[in-house]
């Protein structure tokens, strides 16, 4: 397995979204007709389907810069809305669909879909929940083995960064993301093995292969994971924001969080990050900024907010290299002030009283030119 | 033997009214369950097929009117349907999507001008066929609702057909008001009653139907987010609306189709709940479609067989043509159009009514055109859930379960 050349540290974000009706703000199982009539428009990167008839996946081109990203993800959900408004469909971000219930979802009528609902049973419809995956280009596969093995230190600022995803089948979960839950049923779930290099990497992959467990690297449901197709590494925690803003922030900080990785390059990968790292996942999906992050490399236990904030402190040089210093400071003021969707989402439900109306201000939110939400 | 008498009912039994309402409910919930069984046809049809074995065509087991307190039922019933119908009316969707406003206008007065002109063919007065065509392009809101619950249907298909029909529905009923000074002049009623019975029908039933919206929704704001409350508030104005209309004379599927129409759309605020009839609306919908099919008159089929059959290919096709003409430009996905034609194929349960108001005001509406729209409307009761179904279900948007 050849990793694939791609330019270092270039990004590439995909997010999945919401479909939802105008007259109950349940999902709409209209994927199919939005995709048909979106293969007439002009979009920039790629809409593709996903394994629900309820959610739609924006791909972008690939990006160097914060701004770039931002501006082709903006015109993205520009035409996707203006489309899906013609259907009355809603389009949301959010980590999860605050009510719907998984058993009413039907599968997108693909060969590669059915073949997962097959496998998979009811774990496919529950996986209606939305992420937003990260790619960041790798010179090497060694440079992509040695960026996951650090990066899945960092992985709790991603999930409560992006958390939104409180309420689940109706209740609020008290979790600021309860969507990552969903993915854990999955058997090849988890993280990837620890090893040293690529050509260990692919040494465990040929086996697995060879067992007849896995066919493609798309099979494997880690957080993070290589992706040698494209050259990239996946990071793949993070629940789809409200708004493309968000979306382009995160990808920022991955970006000049890896920059400094790979300059740095000050330690050297730890198993121990992986012994701690069910424990920190949790503390980050159930408490936000607020929950724990054990550092196997310190030794120390941590405030996930505040270990965000003198992480976003130490990336800026390399922000300032990349064109994020603006992006990475927004995030972190973000952090001060306690701000999460999952936040923003909850204070919705409080003013309104009615999950049907978080789901109505949320598509607005979509809905709205360069929103961001406060 | 004798002593024992005095405490055993007359013979006879003197059935009460409710035992006959149990029995229908039973009767429909068996008749739908063995098509749907044994055939897979819509329950629906089901129910209109032991109403009509009941009727006075057959069995005659249900003869005239029920009661005050059966009443109720169906016109709660209705009532749910047809408020339900008015409040998935859009207008938002309508301004955003300008080819669809334009293909559901298109429908109903596709519908209407080809009715009217098959039966101008066949030599009818045009003002009676006027009034027949617009008893026509109305679409059973009850059957397409209730087909769409059946199949837990979702999607553009279910979404338009509901869209068009409350939009055909008004049509009809607006066209045939309209008709009225034309009918009144004819019978030299006077200028003044044909210009003040028209406004009156119409203005009072959209009058009607605001102060209903305004006090839901102001009620319902009072109330706050819970759907128990607001369901009870619903069924409360629903009932409202329906008695109003009836005592005032205004035309009852007007006023709660504006009653809908006006608490989705002036609900700036959002404080109605969407909603979710359960069981409950089921169940006064069997006795409903029981009722209807003992309504049904089969009798002139023989006579006016043949133009029947026109009378109801023309509609189709008047309903297809500008679904068809514009079902791409308002965003229907290929083959979708053709669907969508088909799923609006019920006629109205409510043309019967229709038919015998103006039948009563105007005895010149003919007896064989009226004889007409009610052999088509009893085709169309038994083959028109069935087109339904079959739309939704290769659109795709039946719950694969259901």
């Amino acid at each position: 397995m050849e990793f694939g050349a791609s330019q270092s540290l270039s990004v590439g974000i995909e997010i999945e979204l919401q479909l939802v009706r105008a007259h109950d703000r349940d999902l709409a199982h209209e994927a199919g007709d939005l995709i048909e009539r979106l293969a007439k428009k002009k979009v920039p990167g790629a809409v593709k389907p996903e394994v629900t008839l309820s959610m739609i996946e924006l791909n972008s081109s690939i990006q160097t810069s914060y701004a770039g990203a931002l501006a082709e993800l903006e015109e993205q959900r520009a035409v996707v809305c203006e489309a899906a408004g013609v259907l009355n469909l809603g389009v949301s971000g959010g980590g999860a669909h605050p009510f719907h219930d998984w058993s009413e979802r039907r599968v997108y009528p693909a060969e590669r879909f059915k073949a997962v609902t097959q496998r998979y049973g009811y774990l496919a419809k529950q996986f209606t929940v939305f992420g937003q995956h990260i790619h960041l280009g790798c010179a090497s596969g060694d440079e992509a083995v040695y960026l996951v093995h650090m990066l899945t230190r960092y992985m709790p600022h991603f999930i409560a960064l992006s958390a939104a995803s409180p309420f689940y089948q109706g209740e609020d979960t008290s979790f600021q993301s309860s969507r990552l839950t969903a993915v854990s049923a999955f058997p090849l779930s988890g993280h990837m093995p620890f090893v040293p290099d690529w050509a260990a990497f692919v040494e465990y992959f040929e086996t697995m292969r060879g067992y007849g467990i896995v066919e493609a690297m798309k099979d494997f449901y880690w957080d993070i994971r290589p992706k040698p197709e494209y050259g990239t590494i996946e990071i793949r925690v993070c629940d789809t924001p409200l708004t493309v803003r968000r979306a382009a922030l995160l990808a920022a900080y991955a970006q000049a969080l890896a920059a400094w990785l790979l300059e740095e390059r000050s330690r050297v990968p730890s198993p121990a990050v992986y012994q701690v790292n069910a424990f920190n996942r949790f503390e980050a999906c159930r408490f936000g900024y607020m929950g724990q992050l054990v550092d196997p490399y310190a030794r120390t236990k941590k405030v996930i907010g505040e270990d965000i904030l003198s992480t976003a402190a130490a990336v800026m040089p390399q922000a300032a290299r990349l064109g994020c210093v603006e992006a990475v400071r927004e995030l972190a003021e973000g952090v001060r002030r306690g701000y999460s969707d999952a936040g923003w989402l909850r204070a919705r439900l409080a003013a309104s009283g009615s999950l049907p109306d978080v789901v109505r201000e949320a598509a607005a939110l979509w809905a709205k030119p360069n929103a961001a939400a406060a | 033997m004798h002593e024992i008498a005095w405490f055993l009912p007359a013979w006879p039994l003197a059935l009460e009214e409710l035992v006959r309402f149990g029995a229908l409910l039973l009767a429909g919930l068996l008749g739908g369950e063995v098509v749907y069984r044994v055939a897979g046809i819509p329950r629906i049809t089901g129910y209109v097929l032991v109403g009509v074995a009941c009727g006075p065509h057959a069995l005659g087991v249900v003869q005239g009117p029920l009661d005050a307190g059966a009443r109720v039922f169906i016109d709660l019933a209705l009532g749910l349907i047809v408020f339900e119908l008015g409040h998935r009316f859009d207008l938002e969707w309508l301004r955003r999507n300008r080819w669809l406003a334009l293909a559901a206008l298109g429908e109903s007065a596709g519908a209407f001008f080809a009715i009217y002109g098959g039966l101008l063919y066949f030599d009818y007065l045009p003002l009676l066929a006027a009034a027949a065509a617009a008893v026509g392009t109305a679409t059973s809101p009850a059957v397409v609702m209730l087909v769409s619950h059946e199949l837990r249907a979702s999607g553009q298909i279910t979404e338009r057909m509901l869209l068009f029909t409350a939009v055909n529905c008004v049509f009809a009923y607006v066209a045939l008001t309209l008709l009225l000074p034309l009918l009144h002049l004819e019978h030299a009623l006077g200028w003044r009653a044909a210009i003040l019975h028209p406004l009156y029908l119409l203005a009072g039933a959209a009058l009607l139907g605001f102060a209903g919206s305004l006090l839901l929704l102001g009620l319902a704001r009072w109330l706050g987010k819970r759907e128990d409350r607001q369901f009870i508030l619903l069924v409360a104005l629903v009932v409202l609306v329906v008695g109003c209309a009836r005592a005032l004379n205004l035309p009852v599927v007007v006023a709660l189709l504006a009653l809908g129409m006006l608490a989705r759309n002036l609900d700036d605020d959002h404080v109605l709940l969407p909603l979710r009839f359960g069981h409950a609306g089921q169940l006064l919908f069997v006795v409903l479609f029981v009722l209807t099919g003992a309504g049904l008159d089969f009798g002139n089929l023989d006579t006016v067989g043949a133009i029947t059959a026109v009378f109801i290919v023309v509609r189709f096709l008047g309903k297809a043509v500008a679904i068809l003409a514009l079902g791409r430009l308002s965003g229907l996905r290929a083959g979708g159009a053709g669907l969508l034609s088909l799923s609006l194929l019920p006629m109205s349960g409510f043309a019967v009514v229709m038919v015998h108001d103006t039948a009563f005001l105007y005895p010149r509406f003919g007896a064989e055109l009226a004889a007409v729209v009610l052999s088509a409307v009893a085709v169309l009761e038994i083959a028109g859930p069935l087109a339904t179904q079959f739309a939704l279900k290769h659109a795709g948007e039946a719950h694969p379960e259901a």
